[in-house]
């Protein structure tokens, strides 16, 4: 079998199914796009200290996260460089050094080879400080802001190039905690659907599928709209299930706005009840002032006045800086995909800001979600559906003639065009043809 | 399980049925019945990692109080119910039932038990195996002890799964 030409897989108006179906497609995707592009791995606050390390996912590889004693960060992939046997089998720990668990070579924090058992039973050509006896490092990680990306790839524009205008939605979440800084904490959600990765990011923004995917949860939520109201505890959930129910105005009022490196990012449609973006009330009071008290009135107001829904940094990270939360879309096969949600606190704001931020996960992002279940069961209909061979192309046309190209370089839409698909198969292409150096 | 805790035997006898009750209530769809049998501040929930201390500090696979509980049920009754058609089969199996006398403030009883629930729809077969672990009021007078299991409501019942914290296919259904 010859290798796939992704040349041939996007048009204008439509995308061949074998960009979703084939495993070949599949494979390399994962040569040109997540083994050279800047992917998130992981935030500050899960290594503080030297020694720390977490187990994180860099494309097809698990590696692991680790503070160094200099307090910089490493990336160090989970193998032993004598007989390949993973290093950690945990998700997280703390280490003096490392230790295999085969033949107990030990290696530094960075990875370099300290000893080796039975020193004489190699000859004169061993060379402890040879390369190819080293835990091997991925060649770039950096941190923005406290969020960690990395790349297999030794060159390739800078992280700040990478991100493009949507550094901002990163700037946005760390500029709501009035400490400055952001934690990660409460534990983690993860989904998994058999389906393509690239379905979610598109659903992502997609704003014609809410009315229609979610229809059971709007029903099922106005139904019970008063008693629900009246109780603080689940006042959100009802109003993030009750703003799926959007006429198709509205949706199309929200905003689009496509960044050149296949990012994008949606206004916010919450408008309301408590997860309006600006509230009166006695704890939003106190988290303004607090904010005010670092900001200044004039800043807290602009931060506060962001009001965008999904971030979407491509290929697979999707940021929701009003909430606090963060979902990676990790590709597992080219029908199987799982999604990692993490959040965080604002340090230095009530409590009561991260309560907004566990039930808007536990609302938007469990395996039983009233919303994303929903999303989960129609991207493996389109990933079954895409099986027939009937019809070879998917449409992606949609909107195309109200996109509004901006002299910065980003193109702008109503919130129900189909742009976001296009853009990011636009990045797509130029990955996959080889044509970026990303 | 101390002197203090133990039951007589009519209640022990009621509690272990009024979970079986529960799991039918749930392998037979019958889901109105099922959200009836909580407390009206009753809490369902699962967990998301293993030993999770609190549903207030930490994400949950499902947390929610009886009114939320009710547009879970209400949504499950929805034609357009995308991610459970077709419908969930699921079949619960319970042991080790151990209740016992509950100390904590507005609860009467605590049943403790092994879970094994085996799921099917759409051609894939799921197993899942935990704990479920019942806080039960009494909300009858005693002499209705025996006649079922209305006399009892759940305040809060939780499930902890072995595998809580791997990643999950869509939940569509309660356990």
């Amino acid at each position: 079998m010859s290798a796939p030409d992704p040349a041939h897989l996007v048009q204008d108006d439509r995308v061949h199914r074998d960009a979703y179906t084939d495993a070949a497609v599949f494979a390399l995707e994962q040569e040109r796009i997540f083994r050279r592009a800047w992917l998130y791995v992981g935030h500050e606050s899960q290594v503080p200290n030297p020694g720390d390390y977490v187990s994180v996912s860099l494309g097809p590889d698990t590696v692991l996260l680790t503070r160094q004693a200099d307090h910089s960060l490493a990336l160090l992939h989970n193998r032993c460089p004598h007989r390949g046997a993973c290093l950690v089998n945990s998700n997280s720990g703390h280490v003096a050094r490392w230790r295999c668990p085969y033949h107990a070579w030990t290696f530094a924090l960075d990875g370099h080879l300290l000893t080796v058992p039975m020193a004489d039973g190699y000859d004169a050509a061993f060379n402890p400080t040879d390369p190819a006896l080293q835990i091997a490092r991925v060649p770039r990680v950096e941190s923005y802001r406290g969020f960690i990306f990395a790349s297999h790839a030794a060159n390739g524009p800078g992280l700040t190039e990478f991100l493009g205008s949507l550094a901002s939605a990163l700037d946005n979440m760390v500029d709501r905690a009035p400490n400055g800084t952001l934690t990660q904490t409460g534990g983690v959600l993860r989904m998994e659907y058999r389906g393509n990765w690239k379905l979610f990011m598109e659903n992502a923004t997609d704003l014609v599928h809410p009315s229609v995917v979610h229809e059971s949860s709007v029903a099922a939520a106005r139904a019970h709209r008063e008693a629900l109201a009246a109780d603080p505890s689940t006042s959100q959930t009802l109003q993030m299930l009750l703003s799926n129910g959007l006429a198709m105005p509205q949706w199309a009022g929200v905003p689009l706005h496509a960044d050149p490196h296949g990012h994008v990012y949606m206004g916010g449609f919450y408008k309301d009840g408590v997860i309006a973006p600006v509230r009166s009330d006695p704890v939003f009071d106190r988290y303004r002032a607090s904010l005010a008290d670092r900001h200044g009135e004039e800043r807290t107001a602009q931060i506060l006045a962001v009001d965008r829904f999904n971030n979407l940094i491509w290929p697979n990270l999707s940021v929701n800086a009003r909430f606090g939360v963060l979902r990676q879309i990790q590709p597992v096969a080219v029908d199987r995909t799982r999604v990692t949600s993490t959040c965080f606190r604002f340090d230095g704001a009530p409590d009561e800001m991260f309560d907004l931020t566990l039930q808007f996960l536990n609302t938007a992002s469990s395996a039983s979600s009233m919303v994303a279940s929903d999303d989960l069961e129609i991207f493996e209909r389109c990933q079954r559906g895409m099986a027939d061979g009937s019809l070879p192309w998917l449409d992606i046309r949609r909107g195309r003639q109200t996109d509004q190209q901006q002299t910065d370089g980003s193109i702008t839409a109503p919130g129900t065009s189909e742009l976001a698909i296009r853009n990011q198969f636009s990045a797509w292409l130029s990955h996959m043809s080889g044509a970026s150096e990303l | 399980m101390t002197r203090d805790n133990r039951l007589d035997s009519d209640d022990e006898r009621a509690l272990v049925r009024f979970v079986y009750h529960e799991a039918r209530l749930l392998d037979e769809r019958r889901f109105d019945e099922w959200l009836g049998l909580f407390a009206a501040d009753g809490l369902y929930w699962v967990p998301s990692q293993p030993a999770q201390a609190s549903s207030t500090e930490t994400l949950s696979l499902f947390c929610e109080r009886k009114p939320l509980l009710a547009v879970r049920i209400e949504r499950l009754a929805h034609p357009n119910l995308f991610s459970d058609q077709p419908v969930t089969r699921t079949h619960h199996q319970i042991g080790a039932v151990l209740p016992e006398r509950s100390s904590l403030a507005r609860v009467d009883f605590e049943v403790h038990a092994s879970l094994i629930v085996c799921e099917y729809r759409a051609g894939d077969m799921r197993w899942f195996a935990g704990r479920t672990d019942y806080h039960l009021r009494r909300c009858a007078p005693s002499s209705a002890l025996t006649d079922g299991p209305d006399c009892f409501e759940i305040v809060q019942k939780r499930v902890d799964l072995i595998n809580c914290d791997a990643p999950h296919r869509i939940l569509s259904v309660p356990f």
